[in-house]
């Protein structure tokens, strides 16, 4: 009698479970989603107001001007054409599907653009943000709001600054790799390995943006042609405003500044005594020391630079480097034109108020006395860093010059 | 029927060091930078000292009482309704502890992963998995907890090890942030993190050897602590504190900003959270156990198992009172401090009474001799 009644118990609470296997609320199948692989964000034109759809708020019944409003370009994936490894006649149907929208921000956008598509809008494997400069150079602290906020986006995620309009760089198709924006995410990445960029995701920009002492700095993209994007320089900010780019050889110097370790950046090197002949000296590793001090109360920073660099091109037969000291002589030089480039981008950065290099992080963690009666604000900290003095010493040592004698 | 003493000094220590890593880990660096700045990790060190003592008075406590628990010994010492009085506090505390921890849970969970899940579902989930594991006996109870404190801390370990190439020694300096106040208060906030300690009194009736429970405490005590303070150190050199003020769980976001090197996982945030979804666990399931079990003493009850689906709806609906996350992280802070007069406080009163009192005796035995 109690054995059946402890059965029914059970069966009760069996039938009480099935509900549940259903499944979960949030389960969403793979081609039900819009996968947005990367987002594109320029000034939308004039008459944008008008090209808007009524979504999130009526016509003219917002606080923001038409003036700042944006035009977002995605690219969202189409299920089944991404390829998953090498495939022979993988067709010639476009992987991605790219759709413009205009909005005021970026989630009024998004919801725009939610109401053309019929899948559920999916920001996970969003890879990268294109600025345009024109965004970028009015502000792109509007942005970080909802990219923070919302919880589907990767804070290592990359964000660029384009020369050109953002949208172009969605449209592009890169024939290295089939889908698009995975080829400029790669991009990023890769030349990170390579020492030609440091980390620059979008977490580590924001924190450096949050930081007081520092200002951020994003990869600069420029489309050569019509197929290729280069890495064309370094942008770099003045809080959330973009105030200038490097070219791309500055960038070595910068990293220099912050101490990354790879080196990735030649520099042609005179061979001294021979005033017209050159070689092409390569950075491979770089250790950088840098000391902030108060020199009667005035800040100061010396930036001590060791560079391991090896000799990579020799363009002329007519001289020969085979003795130890012309390898000595090939270091000087190398050291020269490395302190000068490196003074060279200190000094223009101060004209923008822009320390990318993070010499107001030293001041602030090893004189926070010094920082709490002069600086506070990172305002503060632009005006004096426009005037901070700096020594720059480099060293070099060159270890090896590949496999040819002299 | 006394359970049998089994628990061994390592089992003790695997589960205070699983109850009191919980869901604080995630709000952990957001609570000490607002209180230190870059002293965070300075606040956290003074938590951790801080919940050392609470813990080390009861065990201190548990050792002069070893065959009995803060519930039973409290009426010897204060006398019966004072102590049942005081009982009761005790109790309500730990529903409460409970049920917030189980709404902090709810959460960080619809929020950051399962958007469309209803919170209830998860907190209901989540209850109910802690009130059917509460009615096994606290041998079972030490073996859950053994079993996944190694799932618990490696993971945390690797997200730490593997954040660390994105840190920024700078952050972390100066030192001393701020003032001594504030960073006192912060370090109460923080100390009320590892209020699941209290467990131990619950422990040590059921321990081989109580006389070795200090030992275990100060392991448990060590490695948590540690732990903690090496998530603090990691989140602020990698985020900066000016960064860590915007964000609710800075724990979580080191995770996701973390990467496997070679592309293994591009982000090990979803490691992380299954990970911390067992922690959470382990602590609802503790703080969930000592309510039941003090229930069931402070009434002289046989058993407890009945207690354990009786008090279910009442801690669910305590969990759902708090309207939206910032009051129920006003309420966290507010309770956890609280709180601490109740884990650390009562307890040392109770432990100077006890001194006092057998040294009475002593004196008084003496005197008759």
């Amino acid at each position: 009698m109690s054995q059946n009644k402890y059965r029914a118990k059970r069966i009760f609470l069996l039938i009480c479970l099935l509900p549940l296997l259903t499944g979960c609320w949030d389960s969403r199948e793979i081609e039900q989603r819009a996968t947005v692989l990367a987002i594109g964000i320029d000034k939308a034109g004039p008459g944008a107001e008008e090209r808007e759809a009524e979504v999130s708020h009526e016509k003219g019944d917002i606080s923001i001007p038409e003036e700042n409003m944006i035009e977002i370009t995605v690219q969202i994936a189409i299920p089944g054409r991404i390829p998953l490894g090498p495939q022979v006649g993988a067709g010639e149907k476009k992987p991605v599907l790219v759709v413009h929208v205009v909005g005021h921000t970026i989630e009024d956008a998004i919801y725009n653009l939610q109401q053309e598509i019929a899948d559920e809008i999916f920001l996970g494997h969003l890879r990268l943000i294109v600025l345009s400069e024109e965004v970028a150079k009015e502000g792109v602290k509007r942005f970080n709001d909802y990219l923070r906020r919302n919880p589907e986006i990767r804070r290592t995620a990359s964000m660029v600054v384009s020369k050109e309009k953002a949208s172009k760089y969605m449209e592009a198709s890169p024939e290295l790799e089939r889908v698009p924006s995975l080829y400029l995410a790669e991009m990023v990445d890769s030349l990170v390995d390579l020492g030609k960029f440091p980390e620059s995701f979008i977490g580590k920009f924001w924190s450096i943006f949050s930081s007081e002492g520092q200002d951020g700095y994003l990869p600069y993209f420029h489309i050569r042609g019509k197929k290729t994007i280069q890495i064309n320089g370094l942008a770099y900010f003045h809080g959330d405003k973009m105030v200038g780019k490097t070219n791309p050889q500055e960038i070595g110097s910068f990293m220099a500044g912050i101490g990354a370790e790879k080196g990735g950046y030649p520099i042609f090197t005179d061979i001294p005594g021979n005033k017209k002949e050159i070689a092409l000296v390569q950075a491979v590793k770089r250790k950088t020391r840098i000391k902030a001090s108060l020199k009667n109360g005035k800040p100061h920073v010396l930036v001590k630079v060791r560079y391991e660099a090896k000799v990579s091109e020799k363009e002329s037969p007519n001289v020969k480097i085979k003795k130890e000291e012309d390898i000595r002589a090939l270091e000087r030089g190398f050291s020269n034109a490395g302190q000068r480039s490196l003074s060279d981008l200190i000094a223009k950065t101060q004209k923008a108020k822009s320390d990318i290099f993070g010499f107001g992080e030293y001041f602030r963690a090893q004189f926070p006395e010094y920082w709490k009666q002069n600086v506070e604000t990172e305002e503060g900290w632009g005006n004096i860093y426009e005037n901070l003095s700096y020594d720059v010493e480099v060293d070099t040592y060159i270890r090896h010059s590949g496999m040819k004698d002299k | 029927m006394e359970d049998l003493r089994e628990i061994t000094t390592l089992q003790a220590t695997t589960i205070l060091i699983s109850t009191i890593i919980g869901v604080g880990v995630l709000p952990l660096p957001l609570f000490a930078v607002r209180a230190g700045e870059t002293g965070a990790p300075l606040v956290t060190l003074f938590g951790i000292g801080i919940a050392a003592i609470g813990l080390f008075i009861i065990t201190k406590l548990g050792i002069r009482h070893p065959s009995k628990t803060i519930i039973t010994y409290s009426e010897e010492i204060l006398g019966k309704w004072l102590g049942k009085v005081c009982s009761i506090f005790v109790i309500i505390f730990f529903t409460i502890l409970t049920a917030l921890a189980a709404r902090e849970f709810g959460t960080v969970v619809t929020t950051s992963v399962l958007i469309e899940t209803p919170l209830d579902v998860t907190v209901i989930v989540m209850l109910v998995l802690a009130a059917i594991s509460a009615r096994n006996n606290i041998n079972v109870f030490a073996y859950i907890h053994n079993f996944y404190v190694p799932i618990i801390l490696a993971p945390v370990l690797i997200v730490v090890a593997v954040s660390l190439k994105n840190a920024n020694i700078l952050y972390l300096r100066p030192l001393i942030g701020s003032d001594f106040k504030e960073m006192f208060f912060g370090a109460l906030t923080v100390a009320a993190l590892f209020q699941g300690s209290f467990i131990m009194t619950l422990i040590i009736p059921a321990m081989k050897q109580p006389k070795k429970a200090m030992k275990a405490s100060i392991w448990a005590i060590l490695i948590s602590g540690g732990l903690y303070l090496l998530l603090v150190i990691a989140t602020v050199a990698v985020f900066g504190t000016e960064e860590i003020k915007q964000l609710f769980w800075p724990t979580l976001e080191l995770a996701r900003t973390t990467s496997l090197p070679g592309n293994i996982l591009q982000r090990l945030d979803i490691v992380f959270l299954s990970v911390w979804v067992t922690a959470v666990f382990t602590t609802i399931f503790a703080s969930y156990y000592l309510t039941i079990y003090s229930i069931k003493q402070f009434f002289r009850l046989q058993d407890h198992k009945m207690l354990s689906y009786f008090i279910l709806p009442f801690v669910y609906i305590l969990a759902m009172l708090p309207e939206d996350i910032f009051q129920m992280y006003e309420i966290i802070r507010y309770v956890g401090r609280i709180g601490l007069s109740i884990t650390i406080l009562y307890p040392l009163f109770l432990l100077i009474l006890d001194v006092l009192k057998s040294k009475r005796r002593k004196h008084s035995e003496s005197k008759q001799v």
